[in-house]
């Protein structure tokens, strides 16, 4: 039978850490962010195509990735594949965020 | 697609051995429940992956396992049942006098 290693349900986990995580900012903006490109006058990733992202990741790095930090680089894989966004732009963004950043909040 | 089951129905989860993104989880493949709720129709998860929202839409069914048959080891109420809500093409109808409720 086909078994996604995702799909770890019933399997031997040992002890559960009965610890609440604190919801970080940037996670809630990434929430924030599918909730966007999914809604109804967007429609440009919906949360089905971003779960078959993080399927798709290979298991050594999904297990390596945090539960948020999947879906963002899901999102950004499937934004590349339908051509929404290329890895240059968004990296040259990354860059001018940063140096915004990192520059913009010294009085 | 007209629902082909209806509450109460005893029905076997498939496996068809899809690939890509599936909504079924493992552990359920190949159990009998019973269909507790039509839950409507609604577009499938497996074309909304790829980027098909074109339809049709499929039948949904709340399904549901005892817990003791699901896992052989389990201690637990006696009449405790899993909900799973499953599409329509992933079920089976199953001999009502073939399987003990």
């Amino acid at each position: 039978m086909t078994r996604g290693y995702h799909d770890i349900g019933g399997k031997e986990a040992g002890t559960i850490p009965m610890v609440e995580l604190p919801w970080l900012h940037w996670e809630k903006q990434v929430e924030a962010v599918r909730n966007l490109l999914g809604d109804g006058t967007r429609r440009m990733l919906s949360l089905d195509e971003m779960r078959r992202g993080f399927e798709s990741f290979g298991e050594d790095k999904y297990k390596a990735l945090s539960f948020y930090r999947r879906r963002l680089e899901a999102m950004i894989d499937i934004l590349v594949e339908k051509d929404v966004i290329c890895r240059e732009e968004l990296e040259n963004e990354i860059a001018s965020v940063r140096a915004r950043w990192e520059t913009g909040y010294k009085t | 697609m007209k629902p082909r089951f209806d509450t109460g129905d005893k029905v076997m989860v498939l496996e068809l051995g899809k690939s890509g993104h599936i909504r079924v989880p493992f552990y359920v493949r190949g159990h009998v429940g019973t269909v507790i709720h039509r839950c409507g129709v609604f577009l499938n998860p497996e074309d909304l992956a790829v980027g098909n929202v074109a339809g049709p839409v499929v039948p949904l069914y709340r399904v549901g396992f005892w817990m003791n048959q699901l896992w052989p080891d389990y201690d637990g109420n006696a009449l405790d049942m899993l909900y799973v809500e499953i599409y329509d093409h992933w079920l089976a109808m199953v001999d009502k006098s073939a399987v003990a409720a």
